[in-house]
């Protein structure tokens, strides 16, 4: 190698690691921003349905205060590179998707879009070649609801909310529905989606014990009609 | 120098038993006074391990505890998961950093060693394990439901303040997953234990009263207290 050569590896490899480590301090603060919004949802399984509400909101901020974050990830990374550097922060965002897609269930009762989810997130279109909201970060957000909404079936009826865990049952049911209309591929997130039939299998329990003691007013499954 | 990790290692021994001799004086106990003098006969078995701290305090002067905390932070941690439940049983609440660090000062009030935030954090973690243990098996107690709830709430908030602090602590990640099972084993057993006591239209004394009469019925002529301490496994259901 002539020295010419091995000095413009050289740079260009320190071009790199620069990147890196700028990339790497935005992601560390993103996941503190994202470890505080957990603990804060994670009150969810000791509130009583009357508050949860106002807890919801009061995550939101640190929930919104992570748009600035990705925007600043987006201005460092390359154009035309959002692959190469996705995998840095890929589980925090994760967990934002979660933690909207969370906020979102327990305020409105419905499933997030992903293009709601893009935009709580401030995604911006012209970034997209750079910082995006992939279809499977989100996938793997919703999956974690998931596995959160089967706790909080069975914490709702510690609690005496016994509508909860009928409500949770009717949403993942759906939910579980559009996930199997979906070709996987054979990677984590398959395995993921795998693993929720036990968490539905769970909740399917709680709903089954209450209402086979009549803990809920009306009868949650459609009456058989027997002739 | 040998000596002083021997010692060490040994540390270990003590402070594991204490956890047991908790959990079965627990479980004879009933009501906070109780707890409380289950907590004190803990803290005095504890006074051993104090003391072998003591006898080996000066092998860890200054550098030379940082040179050996690899050998010391197991047996380290192990005492401060005695030392946290014992502190539970009484106060009910988690021990503070300065309090565990003011049970390793001589009386003249300086420390043996400095404690590390990281020793500390993954002690108090594997509380939560021993606190699974404690809710299950206190089911069969009058108020155990109660007690098993109160626990489950104190875990669930030990998780969540814990996730903070999981990226500056090495090996706290799988402790956290630890603590999860853990949790989510209590959540499990209350949750059985409301949706059950659903089907009794019965005030919880009366609840309690029934199942203390049953329990006293069978745990006269079984002679479970002479078992051996040193069998975890019989501290699950």
């Amino acid at each position: 190698m002539d020295p010419q050569s091995v000095e413009n590896l050289n740079q260009m490899l320190d071009h790199d690691s620069d990147i890196r480590e700028k990339i790497k301090e935005q992601v560390n603060d993103f996941e503190k921003k994202t470890r505080v919004i957990i603990a804060i949802l994670s009150k969810i399984h000791s509130t009583r349905s009357e508050s949860i509400p106002s807890l919801v909101d009061s995550a939101q901020p640190a929930l919104h205060s992570c748009r600035e974050t990705i925007a600043v990830i987006a201005s460092l990374v390359p154009p035309n590179q959002f692959w190469r550097w996705k995998d840095m922060y890929c589980n925090s965002l994760r967990t934002a998707v979660f933690a909207a897609a969370l906020s979102e269930y327990l305020t409105q009762g419905t499933l997030i879009s992903l293009q709601s989810t893009s935009d709580m997130l401030g995604m911006q279109e012209e970034w997209k070649d750079r910082v995006t909201l992939a279809a499977e970060d989100y996938l793997h957000g919703l999956i974690t609801l998931v596995n959160e909404l089967s706790r909080l079936a069975v914490n709702a009826v510690i609690l005496g909310d016994f509508e909860q865990p009928l409500k949770i049952s009717a949403f993942v049911k759906e939910l579980f529905s559009g996930f199997s209309m979906l070709n996987l591929k054979n990677d984590t997130l398959r395995r993921r989606f795998d693993s929720l039939k036990y968490d539905m299998k769970k909740i399917e329990e709680v709903v089954y014990d209450v209402s086979l003691r009549k803990l809920v007013s009306k009868d949650p499954a459609p009456k058989l009609n027997v002739n | 120098m040998v000596d002083s990790l021997l010692a060490a290692l040994l540390l270990h021994a003590p402070a594991k038993k204490t956890i047991f001799l908790l959990h079965r004086l627990a479980m004879e106990a009933q009501g906070a006074s109780a707890r409380a003098k289950a907590s004190k006969a803990g803290m005095e078995k504890l006074g051993q391990v104090q003391k072998m701290y003591a006898d080996i305090r000066h092998e860890l002067v200054d550098d030379q505890f940082w040179r050996y905390q690899q050998q010391v932070s197991p047996g380290l941690q192990e005492y401060i998961e005695a030392l946290s439940f014992a502190h539970f049983l009484e106060h009910g609440g988690l021990i503070t950093f300065e309090e565990v660090q003011r049970t390793l000062c001589g009386e003249d009030g300086v420390p043996y060693f400095p404690l590390t935030i990281s020793d500390y954090l993954l002690g108090v973690s594997d509380l939560t394990g021993e606190l699974m243990r404690f809710a299950i098996s206190g089911f069969s107690h009058p108020g155990g439901s109660k007690e098993a709830l109160d626990t489950c709430i104190f875990v669930r908030n030990c998780k969540a303040d814990f996730d903070m602090f999981t990226p500056h602590v090495r090996y706290l990640h799988k402790k956290q997953a630890v603590t999860a099972q853990s949790l989510a084993k209590i959540e499990d057993a209350v949750y059985t234990a409301v949706v059950r006591t659903s089907e009794f239209d019965l005030p919880p004394e009366m609840l309690d009263a029934l199942v203390n009469q049953v329990v006293s019925s069978y745990s006269g002529g079984s002679g479970r207290e002479n078992d051996d301490e040193d069998h975890p496994s019989e501290f699950y259901p």
